[in-house]
């Protein structure tokens, strides 16, 4: 009986999607590598992430504000058409966003991304 | 009735009280103002500052400068105080056999052994024996993940890597034998090739067992007791880290020199006594005790006490016209603390904890010019300018306009560069004493401590309480209680701890905990203020005897402070002492001391009829 109820519970929970930061990024070819750089920096970070592209032409601010608010943990990340990227929280009004950087600061902004879940102070990027 | 205004020029705050005397010798007090000292308090430099406040506080006291009888300026002689820092020890590592420091995110976990190869090297290494991986700057975590499992799959066991950038766990992730990872290295390039080596790292939340073990060193090397005896310098500046390396060169070394730190010869009224810097702050303190009342002090010249007395000893003979020689320090203080300094030798930018003192000298005149500064402040204002009586017995006078305090009575003034004390009897006898040390000497010793580098900020920390960002909307302080904001918190403040000034919250870019800033800060006043108080409330005691004092209040820029009273209060307690901040005329606070006193003073000489020393 018992096992039979952990067993459930433990089917139930898989089922679940993992609390992870949300990336929503514009699929061009140049993307790619910024994609690669954030993830990095997250992973470096210890914080799971799932990146979802998205058809229609936004800001990297309204990726991210919208990721934030699929995010379980309340984070999200933007990246536009451009490569520029954007790092917001589900609790930060949308057109106040936590941090957002050119291209060439992927990989800092997807340490922060990570830190603004774990709870430490950002780290200073070099671009 | 006839308009007065009291001016006390200290060393940081000029401070003005406003009053209307009767015929009948009642004084109505009307205001109070204060204004950064200019120059050298007791020069002609104050001019302007003293012309600044006695305008604020006509202003406020809603009176027109035409209508202003006197000033009374105090008999402000200049105190000079300097400052220094004598490091008195210093970690060297030769041959650089070490990393300690704490990336914030190593890679793995365990203890690697094995012989420092770089990544380029590792295709040509033979199989059998372990080695340690250096990846130098540049290289992609997924190239170096993948060199790395080539290399082990080709029975080149390789059990741990030093890396340069920001990779260790995008490393570790990728290879198909876990090990420690080491990263930020910012000077791998200097990492010694070809030399046993071991890398540390724990799980998260624990730190490093082994290395920082000199015992664990020793296994890990197969050390001798006396090479043993050598390397432990290494364990323990690598005790609480949670990550480390430490590579075995064959003459590498790190050692704990102390630094020649000079001594300082301490002249009394009868004796001489030479003491050495590095000795301490209470060996000091316990020799200025011996040669007490101290005639003058001398450093020892080529180091920083030395250069301070000289300063010191210059400026003071530059604004009285007097002989260097004959310029005497009369007070120092010394406090031990701790700088940390980047560890010479280091490959990450280790810094260590090294010893050090701090000094405060004070030197004093009879002989300002203050009848020049009285001159210049009647030209300029047209008015008449009157030098008041002694700073001590004018700051007791005023301190007794506090409500509840009478005579006899002990007064505290705790001002930026001296605490001053002054204590009068029941038949109105005042003793005094001036000493080296206040709250200029707390702020450097944050700056210093907290490795700060920005006095600004230091003074920030003194005077305002700590809170820590928890989130974009809410904040903890340090008493634990939560306060929360509308407005999102400015992301260079999240997670950080925050100063939480009268002008807005300010982070603090440190690493350290608000618990360690809390403590330093209230190390820093403990040990100035509190050893201050007790150093000078005994010298004024009568007979020495700190019981005979009943009462202290507690006087000037620092007794605003938020905690410094209390530690006062507390520390003479002991002695059956009851202390208190002052509340000058019961509005002022423990400001406006001196100033008042100034007005009463000249009120009840006038009022005896005994003529004040009038001038011009
Ligand atoms: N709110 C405050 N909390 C703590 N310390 C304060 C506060 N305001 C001023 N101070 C400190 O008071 C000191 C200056 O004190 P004050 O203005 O009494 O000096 P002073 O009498 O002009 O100079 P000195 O006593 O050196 O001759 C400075 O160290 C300053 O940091
Ligand atoms: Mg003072």
């Amino acid at each position: 009986m018992l096992s039979g109820d952990l067993h459930d519970r433990r089917a139930d929970r898989e089922k679940r999607t993992r609390p992870t930061v949300v990336v929503r990024y514009r699929p061009v070819p140049a993307n790619r590598r910024c994609l690669r750089e954030l993830g990095a920096g997250l992973e470096e970070e210890g914080v799971p992430f799932r990146a979802e592209p998205v058809g229609e032409d936004s800001t990297a601010r309204e990726l991210a504000y919208g990721a934030a608010l699929a995010s379980d943990l309340d984070v999200g990340v933007g990246v536009d058409a451009a490569g520029n990227t954007c790092v917001h929280h589900a609790k930060l009004p949308p057109e106040v966003p936590a941090l957002a950087g050119p291209p060439s600061a992927a990989r800092g902004m997807g340490h922060n991304a990570a830190r603004l879940v774990v709870g430490i102070p950002f780290k200073t990027i070099d671009q | 009735m006839t308009l007065v205004v009291g001016v006390d020029i200290g060393n940081s705050t000029t401070e003005a009280c406003a009053a209307e005397i009767g015929e009948d010798g009642l004084i109505t007090y009307l205001a109070g103002a204060l204004a950064r000292t200019t120059g050298v308090k007791g020069t002609t430099e104050n001019v302007a500052g003293v012309v600044e406040v006695v305008r604020d506080a006509l202003a406020a006291a809603g009176r027109a400068p035409a209508d202003l009888d006197t000033i009374l300026i105090n008999e402000a002689t200049p105190v000079i105080s300097g400052l220094a820092m004598e490091t008195i020890t210093e970690t060297i590592i030769t041959e650089s056999t070490m990393i300690g420091h704490n990336p914030d995110t190593p890679g793995g976990a365990g203890l690697g052994v094995g012989t420092t190869v770089s990544l380029g090297e590792l295709p040509g290494r033979a199989p059998g024996s372990p080695v340690i991986c250096v990846v130098g700057a540049g290289v992609d975590y997924e190239r170096a993940a993948g060199d790395i499992n080539a290399a082990t799959a080709r029975g080149v066991p390789v059990t741990g890597a030093i890396v340069h950038g920001d990779d260790a766990n995008l490393i570790a992730n990728r290879l198909r034998r876990p090990i420690p990872v080491v990263d930020e290295v910012t000077l791998v390039e200097k990492v010694p090739l070809g030399m046993p080596a071991a890398v540390e790292v724990a799980e998260p939340g624990r730190t490093i067992r082994t290395l920082s073990n000199s015992y664990g060193i020793a296994t890990v090397f197969q050390l001798d007791p006396e090479q043993t005896r050598m390397i432990a310098p290494v364990a323990r500046a690598l005790v609480g880290n949670r990550s480390a390396v430490v590579v075995r060169t064959p003459t590498g070394d790190i050692t704990d020199r102390r630094i020649p730190a000079g001594s300082l010869t301490l002249i009394g009224e009868t004796a001489r006594r030479v003491v050495k810097v590095d000795a301490g702050a209470e060996e000091i303190m316990a020799t200025l005790r011996g040669v007490r009342p101290l005639a003058d002090a001398a450093g020892e010249p080529g180091t920083h006490v030395g250069g301070m007395f000289a300063r010191v000893r210059d400026t003071m003979s530059e604004l009285t016209a007097m002989p260097v020689g004959e310029v005497r320090i009369k007070d120092v203080l010394a406090v031990d603390t701790f700088v940390p300094q980047r560890v010479t030798g280091g490959l990450a930018g280790e810094f260590a904890l090294e010893n050090a003192v701090a000094l405060a000298a004070m030197v004093r005149t009879s002989r300002g010019p203050m009848e020049r500064l009285a001159a210049r402040l009647r030209a300029e204002l047209g008015v008449r300018v009157l030098i008041g009586g002694v700073e001590a017995d004018m700051a007791v006078l005023g301190a007794l306009t506090t409500p509840g305090v009478g005579r006899p009575v002990a007064i505290l003034d705790l001002g930026g560069g001296s605490t001053d004390a002054a204590v009068t009897t029941a038949r109105g006898q005042v003793e005094s004493v001036h000493l080296a040390g206040a709250g200029d000497l707390v702020t450097s010793l944050i700056d210093s401590e907290l490795g700060l580098e920005n006095p600004g900020l230091a003074e920030e920390i003194k005077k305002f309480p700590l809170a820590k960002a928890e989130s974009f909307f809410h904040i903890r302080m340090e008493d634990g209680t939560a306060r929360f904001f509308d407005e999102p918190l400015p992301p260079d403040a999240f997670a950080r701890v925050l100063v939480l000034t009268d002008t807005g919250m300010h982070p603090i870019p440190t690493r350290h905990t608000m618990e360690k800033i809390r403590q330093v800060r209230r190390a820093a006043k403990e040990r100035v203020f509190v050893v201050n108080a007790l150093r000078a409330l005994e010298q004024v005691a009568p007979r020495g005897n700190v019981r005979q004092i009943g009462f202290v209040v507690v006087l000037g820029g620092s007794a605003l402070d938020f905690e410094i009273p209390d530690m006062i209060a507390q520390a003479v307690a002991e002695f059956g002492i009851v202390s208190g901040t002052g509340n000058i005329r019961g509005t002022e606070g423990p400001r406006n001391a001196v100033a008042t006193g100034l007005v009463a003073h000249y009120t009840a000489a006038r009022t005896a009829e005994e003529p004040a020393h009038a001038l011009g």
